[in-house]
């Protein structure tokens, strides 16, 4: 590794990693403040599986552990419906975590958000009923959440515009049934900016943040219109626009280098 | 024409010296080093315990012999040392008296070979650097443009306009002569303000405004004159331009340079007039005492690019001093230092952010860049405008970056590995 830099860096991964958690726990306390402490054992399973599950791929290979899981299991037991058993939660979450990232060599390496396919996973095995959406306080909290990523350009806002321009103009084509409790509920904003604007998961070039931002959208809305719930349609939507992020960043970098050796010629 | 750049970021490091008076410090030793050079092996022409005179050869690059490195003060050759290989690594001369090697400039004035072959003799050669690639420049080679950086937009750095104002005749004969070595344009970029060259066919002023890094030359060359692997452009600094001028007026090198001390390690910014090469120790106040000296750390250029050096580095205008690494430690605030006792994993990975695109003014995608950058892909970074780039432009991605990866030293290792397959 290189000599430390001569000038203090603000980022490192330990401080991105503390600013994530902030952002995530803030909705999962506002949830214990208004409903009491049934989510705690959850959550204190869950960063126990995710903190195992680092530690067994970093010691086989002489490595510090990151901390990262620690945030994907707050945002995995922020999302899950509390209805699910324990184990079912477990199991979906180790699917995620080592499926999701590990297996790629930790955070950054990956294309997926281990959390979002950690509940697809859930989604797909077992039965989930979604239940009572949470309440507007964790809502609230949930956006102060965003706040703080959007601050530290860790959640790109070209993104979150783009996801609700296209959800608005397709909600339009495809108007969305009225099953949905309060809206926008803390499922879908926590879902958008922890899932879908996971800065791993999604495009990476400023251009494909956009076509991203606009993919999730439309993809939430016609998940919803074929009949998902929040939670599915906001995971999948996710998920599935994940997957052509690289696609849409290729096609930036491809009209990038046309753009400039046309200049070059020009000249 | 005029540019009005919005991204970058100029980092607070304290007041830079501004138009504080030049001040002429002691200097008792100089070195050359040679990893101011990328790709040059030095051949020595001295010996240890030799006397020379400014302006007299002192080294050659031995695969372009005709490429001279010669003395930047009058002294005596102290020391020779040698590194891996024992290749050359630094000579370094104590100053004694002043006496200066005159140069037959009569014939340089007319014809573009004596031009250059004056300017390779008497070292002012080495001014130039090529982009791609960050070299000097070959003897027999031809740029497609010549861009001269008159404004400086690194913290602390000296402020051009001032600098030049009693210089300001030989920089304008110093352009002039440039726009002989090339059949395209010469740029003159500077700061918004008067013109500080005559804008003329061949020269072109170009105002550059904006934060860090607005004024420095991987950025101008990028919005005006793009390279690639078929054109090839010179730069070179306002300070070496006006010593081409001093040089083709009156024969003797100018080897003195402003250069502006500053930091969070100083108490007041000062410019100091010196020559290239200057112990850093020399820079600072005459009351030293060992105690001071340990307490503060000297880094040659903006602490950013800069490294901690003996010496002051061949392009470098500036020496940024730092609080020593003892003292620093108490100014972090209690939260942080508890978070920082957690076991660190710098992962090395590369984080996606946009953060990147507004630290970036290039239209140039920094991530995919950067990953390409991290994992060696040359042909990606060539694909990706990484032959525009030399390391400094990657500076301010390199601190934003938590993943703890010099991406500049990378650049560097794959434009000279870009380098060596376009020479063999």
């Amino acid at each position: 590794m290189t000599p430390p830099p001569l000038l203090a860096r603000h980022w490192d991964d330990n401080r991105l990693t503390l600013v994530t958690l902030t952002a995530s726990l803030a909705p999962f306390v506002a949830t214990i403040v208004t409903g009491g402490p049934a989510q705690l054992p959850p959550l204190a399973l869950a960063v126990c599986i995710a903190l195992l599950w680092h530690l067994a791929f970093a010691l086989p290979r002489k490595r510090l552990p990151g901390w990262d899981g620690i945030v994907t299991a707050v945002i995995f037991t922020v999302m899950v419906p509390a209805a699910v058993p324990l184990w079912q939660q477990g199991l979906a979450l180790s699917f995620g975590l080592v499926m999701g990232n590990l297996i790629f060599g930790g955070r950054g390496r990956g294309f997926l958000s281990p959390a979002a396919v950690s509940l697809a996973f859930l989604l797909f095995s077992f039965p989930v009923n979604a239940g009572p959406a949470t309440g507007t306080a964790a809502a609230l909290a949930a956006l102060l959440g965003g706040a703080l990523m959007l601050i530290a350009g860790i959640l790109s806002w070209r993104l979150v515009i783009g996801f609700f321009v296209a959800m608005a103009a397709c909600a339009f084509k495809w108007p969305v049934p009225m099953i949905w409790p309060e809206w926008p509920s803390a499922t879908l904003i926590v879902g958008l900016i922890f899932l879908i604007g996971d800065p791993v998961a999604a495009a990476c070039t400023n251009a494909g943040r956009w076509f991203y931002g606009l993919l999730a959208g439309g993809l939430f809305v016609l998940l919803a219109y074929a009949g998902g719930d929040i939670l599915s349609s906001v995971v999948f939507s996710g998920l599935l626009a994940a997957i052509f992020a690289p696609l849409i960043d290729q096609g930036v970098i491809w009209a990038n280098i046309r753009r400039r050796a046309r200049r070059v010629r020009h000249d | 024409m005029e540019f009005r750049l919005r991204k970058g970021k100029t980092i607070n490091l304290g007041p830079s010296p501004g138009d504080a008076p030049v001040i002429a410090r002691t200097v008792r030793t100089v070195g050359l080093m040679t990893q101011d050079y990328p790709g040059v092996i030095f051949d020595l022409r001295v010996s240890e315990g030799d006397r020379v005179r400014r302006g007299q050869l002192l080294c050659v690059d031995r695969n372009r012999p005709e490429i001279a490195f010669v003395a930047n003060v009058s002294g005596r050759v102290r020391k020779i040392r040698q590194g891996a290989r024992r290749r050359i690594t630094t000579i370094v001369v104590d100053v004694e008296g002043d006496e200066g090697l005159g140069f037959d400039v009569d014939a340089a004035t007319q014809n573009e070979g004596a031009l250059r072959h004056l300017l390779m003799k008497s070292g002012a050669w080495l001014g130039f650097r090529t982009r791609p690639f960050g070299r000097i420049p070959d003897p027999a080679d031809r740029p497609s443009a010549i861009f001269i950086t008159a404004t400086d937009s690194n913290p602390l750095a000296p402020d051009p306009a001032f600098v030049l104002r009693p210089l300001l005749d030989s920089f304008r004969r110093g352009a002039q002569a440039l726009s002989r070595l090339t059949d395209g344009p010469v740029f003159v970029c500077q700061s918004p303000g008067a013109s500080l060259a005559e804008p003329s066919e061949t020269l072109r002023v170009v105002r550059f405004s904006g934060p860090h890094p607005s004024g420095v030359p991987g950025t101008h060359i990028h919005h005006l004159w793009p390279v690639s692997d078929q054109r090839t452009v010179w730069q070179i600094g306002y300070q070496d331009v006006a010593a081409i001028g001093i040089l083709l007026a009156s024969g003797q090198v100018a080897t003195a340079r402003t250069v502006s001390v500053a930091g969070p390690g100083v108490k007041r910014s000062t410019l100091v007039r010196a020559p290239l090469g200057v112990e850093l120790t020399d820079l600072l106040q005459e009351a030293q005492t060992d105690e001071t000296i340990c307490a503060q750390q000297l880094v040659s250029g903006f602490s950013l690019i800069g490294r901690e050096a003996r010496f002051l580095s061949r392009y470098d205008l500036q020496v940024t001093v730092l609080e020593g690494s003892a003292e620093r430690k108490h100014t972090r605030t209690a939260l942080w230092r508890v978070f920082d006792k957690l076991p660190f994993v710098a992962s090395g990975v590369t984080q996606p952010s946009e953060a990147f695109e507004r630290l970036f003014p290039f239209d140039l995608l920094p991530v995919p860049l950067l990953r390409a950058l991290a994992v060696g892909d040359i042909e990606s970074v060539a694909r990706l405008g990484g032959l525009e780039l030399l390391e400094e432009d990657l500076a301010l991605l390199t601190w934003r970056c938590p993943s703890g990866i010099d991406y500049g030293q990378l650049l560097r290792e794959i434009l000279d590995t870009l380098h060596q397959e376009k020479a063999a």
